[in-house]
C-alpha cells in the first residue's frame, strides 16, 4: 500500500494594493484524489496556485506537506517537496528537445542526468510523445506542448500536482484525451491533483471533489453533484456572466 | 512559430525524414560526434598549416585558435544563459595579465615594470602552471563579484556586465603596480604559446564547453534562458545556475587572455576592451550563439572574412582609396544582417553532428539524382 501523503493549507491571505485577491482560504488534498478548484474568472484560483507553489509571497497563512512547511521556501525548492505546476499559458523551454524538457522536471529535484533522461523518455512514451522526443518544443502543436508540460511535472516524481487550466484552448477530443490521461494519475503514480478549469465538463468527470472560490473566498466545497446544487455557486456563475 | 532552416540540418523541416533515424538520432555517440568532428578538423587544419611551414599563415592560424578559445569560454555563459556579458572580456585581460605576471622571471619583472609590487615580483610559475593561475584569477575575480548580478536579466543583465567591463578596463588600465598602467606590459620572455600549444587548449576548451552544454548544469542553465519562471518551478535555482556559468565562462576566458599574453608578448588594457568585444560577439552572433558549433564556425568564417578583407582594403588603400577600417564596417553590417534574418547564425543553434552531416549529404545527392532524373525525361 502506497503511503499517503497530505497537502494542506490554512487561511491563506493575499491582497494586492488593497484588493484581497485570495481571503482566508484554506485547502486539503491527499494523494490519489483530485480536487477541482472552481470559480468565475478573477476569483483568485490562479493567485492560489501561485502562492502555494512560491511563485508569489503570502500575506498570512500556512502550506505544508506533510510536515514541512513549504510557505516560508524559495520557488526553486518546492519541487523538491513533492509539488509541482503546470501553467494556464504553457510555458516550456521552447528551443530544448522534448527529451530535455521532460528531463528539466527530473534534474530540478537533484536526479542525475542519464536517469532524468530515462524517466523522461518513458514519460513521454506515455503521454503519447514518443515520437517528437528530438524535436524542439516550440514546433509541437498546441496539444503536445500541454502534454509536455504535464510529462515534465511528472518527471519530477511530485506527490501533489497543481494543474493551471490544462484544457485551455483544447477541442473536445483533446480534452477527452487529457481526461483519460489525468484521471490514472492518482492511482497509477499516486498523486494528489489540484485541477483549475473552466470546462465543467472536465472537472465533473475528473474530480472526487470540488472547491468553489469567489472573490478569493470559498463559498462551496463537496462532492461534484452537490456542489453544482448549491445556490450559492449558481449564483456566483450566473452573476458573473449577466454582469 | 519559425520555421529556420539552416545549412547544417536542412531537412530537418521535411518530417518524412526523420523517423528512420530516431532511435541512432539520440544515441550518445552521436552526440558527442560534434566534439570529434570540430577538433578533428581543427587539428586536421592545424597540421596542415604546421606542414606547410609559412610562418605569416602560421601566425593566423595560432591566433585564431586563441580567439576560438576566447569564443568558446564567451559562448559557454552567453549561449547557454542568453544574457549578453559585456565583462567576459575583462576576464580575458585579468587572465592575461596574471598569467604574465606568474610566468616571468623576477629579474625581467624588475626591468620591465618597476614600479610593480616586490611580492608579485617573486613569484614565479613554470608555464602551463603560470597559465592555469591566470585562468583561476579571472575566475576568482568572477566569483568576488557576481553573485548579486546574477539575478538580473536581460537588459538590466547587459547594462550591470557593461558597467563591470569598464570597472576591469579602469582598474587594468591605471594599477601602475600590477600591469604597468597605461603603458604597454612587455613580457620579455619566450613565445610559449606555440601552434600545438593555442591548439591543444582550444580543442580541450572545446570539449569542455560541450561537456558543459550537456551536463546537469548546462542543461538547467539553457532552461532559464528560455524560461525562467518555469525553471524556478522546476525546482532551479536560478542565481546558483548562473553563477556556476559565469565562473566557468570567466576561467575559461582567462585562459585564452593567458593564451593570448604569451603569444603576443607585450599588452595594454585596451586589448581587452570593446574592440575585442565587438569580434568575438559577431563570430558568436555568425555562427549561432547557442550552439558550440556555432562558436567553431563563426571564428573559423569571420576569422577568414577578416583576412581577406583585409587584404582588400590594403590593396584599395595603396591604389589611392582610403578604405581603412572598411573590415570592421562590413563585419558590423553582417552581423546587423544575421541578427534581423537569422538571429540564431549559420548554425541556427544546432550541433554538427554525423547525423546532420549524412543528412545533408542525402538531401544533396537527392536533389542530384531528381535533377538527373528530371534531363533524361527531357532527353
Amino acid at each position: 500500500m502506497n503511503k499517503k501523503s497530505f497537502f494542506n493549507v490554512e487561511g491563506l491571505n493575499k491582497s494586492f494594493a488593497g484588493l484581497k485577491a485570495v481571503n482566508d482560504v484554506s485547502m486539503h488534498i491527499e494523494t490519489g484524489e483530485i480536487l477541482g478548484l472552481i470559480g468565475p474568472n478573477g476569483s483568485g484560483k490562479t493567485t492560489a496556485i501561485n502562492i502555494m507553489t512560491g511563485m508569489i509571497k503570502r500575506d498570512s497563512g500556512k502550506i505544508t506537506i506533510d510536515e514541512h512547511n513549504i510557505g516560508d521556501m524559495p520557488a526553486y525548492l518546492v519541487p523538491v517537496y513533492g509539488l509541482v505546476r503546470t501553467y494556464q499559458t504553457i510555458r516550456l523551454f521552447k528551443s530544448m528537445t522534448c527529451l530535455e524538457n521532460a528531463m528539466m522536471g527530473a534534474i530540478g529535484v537533484g536526479i542525475g542526468r542519464r536517469a532524468a533522461s530515462e524517466i523522461a523518455g518513458e514519460l513521454l512514451e506515455e503521454v503519447g510523445l514518443g515520437e517528437s522526443i528530438g524535436l524542439p518544443a516550440e514546433r509541437l502543436t498546441f496539444r503536445d506542448q500541454r502534454l509536455l508540460e504535464i510529462a515534465r511535472a511528472l518527471a519530477a516524481s511530485p506527490k501533489f500536482l497543481l494543474l493551471d487550466e490544462p484544457a485551455a484552448g483544447l477541442n473536445e477530443e483533446e480534452t477527452d484525451m487529457l481526461l483519460s490521461l489525468l484521471k490514472t494519475l492518482p492511482g497509477s503514480r499516486n498523486i494528489g491533483i489540484l485541477i483549475v478549469d473552466h470546462d465543467m465538463r472536465l472537472i465533473m468527470n475528473l474530480c472526487n471533489r470540488l472547491q468553489v472560490l469567489n472573490y478569493g473566498r470559498t463559498i462551496a466545497e463537496g462532492l461534484p453533484k452537490d456542489v453544482q446544487k448549491n445556490p450559492e455557486v449558481v449564483n456566483a456563475y450566473l452573476g458573473s456572466t449577466a454582469s | 512559430m519559425s520555421t529556420h532552416r539552416h545549412f547544417l540540418s536542412n531537412c530537418e523541416a521535411a518530417p518524412a525524414a526523420r523517423p528512420q533515424s530516431t532511435s541512432s538520432y539520440f544515441s550518445f555517440a552521436n552526440k558527442w560526434s560534434t566534439v570529434v568532428l570540430l577538433i578533428s578538423g581543427l587539428v586536421a587544419i592545424g597540421a596542415f598549416i604546421w606542414w606547410l611551414n609559412i610562418p605569416f599563415i602560421e601566425d593566423i592560424f595560432t591566433s585564431s585558435a586563441i580567439t576560438l578559445t576566447m569564443v568558446l569560454g564567451f559562448q559557454l555563459y552567453m549561449g547557454n544563459s542568453g544574457i549578453l556579458n559585456w565583462s567576459y572580456i575583462g576576464y580575458a585581460g585579468i587572465g592575461a595579465f596574471a598569467s604574465a605576471i606568474f610566468s616571468m622571471e623576477p629579474a625581467v619583472k624588475t626591468m620591465q615594470i618597476p614600479t610593480m609590487y616586490p611580492f608579485l615580483i617573486k613569484l614565479h610559475l613554470p608555464f602551463s602552471l603560470a597559465l592555469i593561475a591566470g585562468a583561476l584569477t579571472a575566475m576568482a575575480v568572477a566569483a568576488l563579484v557576481a553573485w548579486p548580478l546574477m539575478r538580473l536579466s536581460d537588459s538590466v543583465g547587459a547594462i550591470t556586465q557593461f558597467a563591470l567591463l569598464i570597472v576591469f578596463n579602469v582598474v587594468l588600465s591605471q594599477w601602475s603596480q600590477v600591469t604597468n598602467g597605461p603603458r604597454t606590459f612587455t613580457l620579455g620572455g619566450l613565445r610559449y604559446t606555440t601552434l600545438w600549444v593555442a591548439l591543444g587548449v582550444a580543442s580541450v576548451v572545446l570539449a569542455a564547453v560541450f561537456y558543459f552544454k550537456e551536463s546537469p548544469v548546462g542543461l538547467k542553465l539553457r532552461a532559464t534562458r528560455d524560461d525562467r519562471h518555469a525553471a524556478r518551478s522546476s525546482g532551479i535555482n536560478l542565481v546558483s545556475t548562473r553563477y556556476i556559468g559565469y565562473i566557468t565562462s570567466a576561467f575559461i576566458g582567462g585562459l585564452a587572455g593567458g593564451l593570448f599574453s604569451h603569444y603576443i608578448l607585450s599588452i595594454t588594457a585596451a586589448s581587452f576592451y570593446l574592440h575585442d568585444l565587438f569580434v568575438i560577439l559577431s563570430m558568436l552572433v555568425i555562427g549561432g550563439s547557442m550552439s558550440v558549433s556555432g562558436a567553431f564556425f563563426g571564428t573559423l568564417l569571420v576569422t577568414l572574412a577578416r583576412q581577406g578583407l583585409r587584404q582588400v582594403e590594403l590593396g584599395l588603400t595603396r591604389s589611392g582609396f582610403e578604405a581603412s577600417g572598411a573590415t570592421e564596417i562590413v563585419l558590423a553590417i553582417l552581423m546587423i544582417v544575421f541578427l534581423i534574418w537569422r538571429p540564431n547564425g549559420i548554425t541556427g543553434g544546432e550541433e554538427l553532428t554525423w547525423n546532420s552531416i549524412r543528412r545533408r549529404l542525402k538531401s544533396f545527392t537527392g536533389r542530384k539524382k531528381q535533377s538527373a532524373k528530371s534531363q533524361q525525361q527531357e532527353d
